[in-house]
């Protein structure tokens, strides 16, 4: 069973990532968290390919890692450097707060996760609350920053759960529809970064 | 034959980085004149569902309905750009800027096309993002802080929005697997259909209900509609047009695959959701539309009291059914219409606010007419096509809750009412005008002495060639339409014809 504590490891840090991300204003901070997170779903992928032998899941790992690891952050630096926004950012409700709610939306998810795994989930019933619980914490973060690079985030993390929920109740999305949802996914980037280069330039945001 | 309905968009979109804009123009036109009668000819020809290019696209009836509805309006609008392009250009703006026009606006339609054809549910969701992230650029054409604004919330609520529709298609999946393993075979919507009540029931349940709210957003349901009168409005009026006419069908087909699926595995709860979340948006936007001051805003809020419309149809089934599939197709004619000659008036005038317009009877003639007549077919009065959908559909919602119709038909009274007054003050003059005496000495609106010629004739006489369309569909209805209509409806009943 160390390969399956080991995955776990990974899991948990992605949860850990997100919850730092709650608790530091600061946007560079937030986007290396982001990097690392993805670096942490790429590894459970790695795990389960190595564990279950398929091809789908080792290229899986390869897109993962170019596109979530290195060129999408690499993107929202340049934007971030372009725009040269405060690193520090305002937001709705005050930081302990927000970390507080943080945790009670992750026991809310294991909630609901418990009445979903009850009807047959066989395996990976653990990952999937931890994404319910990245998914919540994820939609916090767009609704209580007011700044838009934490929408990006949010945004980003959301997506992760997604991919995260994908990869624990089946072996994978196929290849094609992973391809194809990851490179739009970097594309709305591209985009959403001209947007916030424009929208800087008009008024100060 | 079905292959040339994608590979036609493509070819115009790669030809789009290379040729000229006022070339491109021509181009375009031939293009979507091409893709009109391709589609024509497909559809008279049409008797049970055909797959293509590998099983990962097919054309089943609902399909064909929408992209009968995507190539007319297109046709429509690709001669209206002509038009418009001559005209911004004429009065100032670049020629680099309208390249960037034709290549988003080719890019759109090519993944709405490969979104609406698709059989694989990933590769319908790829179209669908890759829609809203070529519209995104398309909605802040002008460059103002408004559209970009408008374009953000956009990107990011409908980002959202689909993302949560990924989930679905991910639960959706994990369903499927378990019947024919995971490959790219447990995606394609034909053979979920075939698999029917083999499907887990509980979370096929939540895969629709993730759905209706992530693709919801899309098309613009109440609650999660805030984007869509700033989207709607700030765009370039072509583009304004093909994204209240087709866009909003598009994701709506998404809700309605997952309807299917739920039908065809026993499942008949989902109407109720469809019926509530139409309901709600209906009450929105009659609630809303009282209080614009932008006319473009207006008519995005009655797009989307009509999406509430079709999607109450769907809900209460049976001959409703026809209606809203009748309704898809006739909206978009209609609000093709209002949205392209509000942007004559926008063109020529520069001024987006209704009480900064009066007397457009005097100078507009032929636009003023379209706008007074547009508006009172959107909101259903016969002699225009779209009082049979809604008749339809109301019968259907009168047979089955008496008091759900008189709702309904109370909120579609005050859309009308207030659509109508504040059209109807543009048409006419006021009094501030006419109390000075003077011309237009003491007035407050913006086109002192702008009339119809700055406009192309193009851009004056398309939107009326689609109302004189929209009068005919309600009095003659080509059979073979009416036949795909009646298919289209007997597929809700959860059994695809297949051969």
């Amino acid at each position: 069973m160390l390969m399956g504590k080991i995955a776990e490891l990974f899991i948990i840090l992605i949860l850990v990532s997100v919850v730092l991300n709650v608790s530091s204003p600061f946007i560079k901070f937030a986007i290396k968290l982001y990097s690392f997170q993805s670096l942490m779903l790429a590894f459970y992928i790695l795990m389960g390919a190595v564990h279950f032998n398929s091809i789908n899941l080792y290229g899986s790992f390869i897109i993962t890692i170019i596109f979530k690891v290195i060129l999408i952050p690499y993107f929202l630096f340049k934007t971030l450097k372009k725009v040269k926004m405060d690193k520090e950012i305002d937001m709705f409700i005050g930081i302990p707060e927000a970390v507080v709610f943080a945790g009670s939306l992750t026991l809310l998810s294991n909630l609901i996760a418990q009445k979903i795994i009850k009807t047959g989930i066989t395996f990976g019933s653990f990952v999937f609350t931890i994404s319910l619980a990245t998914f919540l914490i994820g939609a916090m973060l767009m609704i209580t920053r007011k700044t838009l690079f934490s929408q990006i985030i949010g945004f980003l993390t959301i997506d992760n759960a997604i991919f995260l929920a994908a990869n624990s109740i089946t072996h994978g999305m196929p290849l094609l529809v992973e391809l194809g949802v990851l490179f739009d996914l970097f594309v709305s980037i591209l985009i959403l970064s001209i947007l916030i280069l424009n929208l800087r330039r008009n008024i100060a945001v | 034959m079905y292959e040339l309905v994608l590979a036609l968009p493509a070819i115009a979109l790669i030809v789009s980085v290379f040729a000229d804009v006022l070339l491109m123009s021509y181009l375009q036109l031939g293009i979507s004149i091409l893709v009109f009668s391709i589609v024509i000819a497909i559809a008279m020809s049409f008797n049970s569902i055909t797959v293509f290019l590998g099983g990962f696209f097919f054309v089943d009836y609902i399909n064909l309905v929408i992209l009968i509805t995507v190539s007319t309006l297109e046709l429509f609008v690709a001669f209206y750009s002509f038009g418009y392009v001559r005209t911004e250009i004429a009065g100032g703006v670049s020629k680099r800027k309208f390249k960037f026009y034709y290549f988003w606006k080719n890019l759109f339609i090519f993944s709405m096309m490969v979104s609406i054809l698709s059989n694989n549910l990933g590769i319908y969701w790829t179209g669908l993002e890759a829609t809203t992230l070529a519209t995104a650029l398309l909605v802040s054409f002008n460059r103002t802080k408004e559209s970009f604004e408008a374009t953000w919330k956009y990107v990011i609520m409908c980002s959202v929005g689909i993302a949560i529709g990924l989930f679905a298609i991910v639960i959706l999946y994990f369903t499927t697997s378990q019947v024919y393993g995971e490959s790219l075979q447990s995606l394609s919507f034909i053979n979920i259909m075939q698999a029917g009540a083999k499907l887990d029931k509980n979370f096929l349940m939540l895969a629709f209900l993730l759905a209706l709210v992530g693709f919801g957003t899309k098309v613009g349901f109440a609650p999660m509609h805030n984007w869509l009168p700033d989207a709607h409005s700030q765009g370039p009026s072509p583009v304004s047009a093909l994204l209240s006419g087709v866009l909003l069908n598009t994701a709506l087909l998404g809700i309605l695959r997952f309807y299917q699926i739920n039908g065809a595995s026993g499942i008949y709860y989902p109407r109720y959701f469809l019926i509530g979340f139409g309901f709600f948006t209906i009450l929105v936007s009659a609630f809303s539309v009282i209080k614009q001051t932008d006319y473009k805003r207006l008519f995005a809020f009655s797009s989307m009291e009509n999406m509430g419309i079709i999607a109450l149809g769907f809900g209460i089934g049976g001959i409703a059914v026809i209606g809203s599939l009748l309704q898809i197709f006739f909206h978009a004619l209609n609000k093709g219409l209002l949205f392209l000659s509000s942007g004559n008036v926008l063109a020529a005038t520069h001024e987006r606010r209704i009480d900064k317009i009066r007397n457009l009877s005097k100078n507009f003639p032929v636009t003023a007419l379209v706008l007074l007549f547009g508006v009172m077919g959107i909101s259903g009065m016969p002699p225009f096509a779209m009082f049979l959908g809604e008749i339809y559909i109301m019968t259907g919602v009168f047979r089955s809750n008496i008091l759900l119709g008189f709702l309904v038909f109370i909120l579609l009274v005050f859309i009308f009412i207030g659509l109508f007054v504040k059209i109807l003050k543009m048409y006419t003059g006021n009094t501030e005008n006419e109390e000075a005496g003077d011309e237009f000495k003491n007035s407050k609106t913006a086109h002192k002495g702008v009339d119809e010629s700055v406009i192309h004739p193009f851009m004056v006489y398309v939107p009326l060639i689609l109302l004189l369309l929209s009068s005919l569909l309600l009095f003659y209805i080509p059979s073979p339409f009416l036949n795909i209509v009646q298919s289209a409806s007997a597929e809700f009943g959860g059994r695809i014809i297949f051969k």
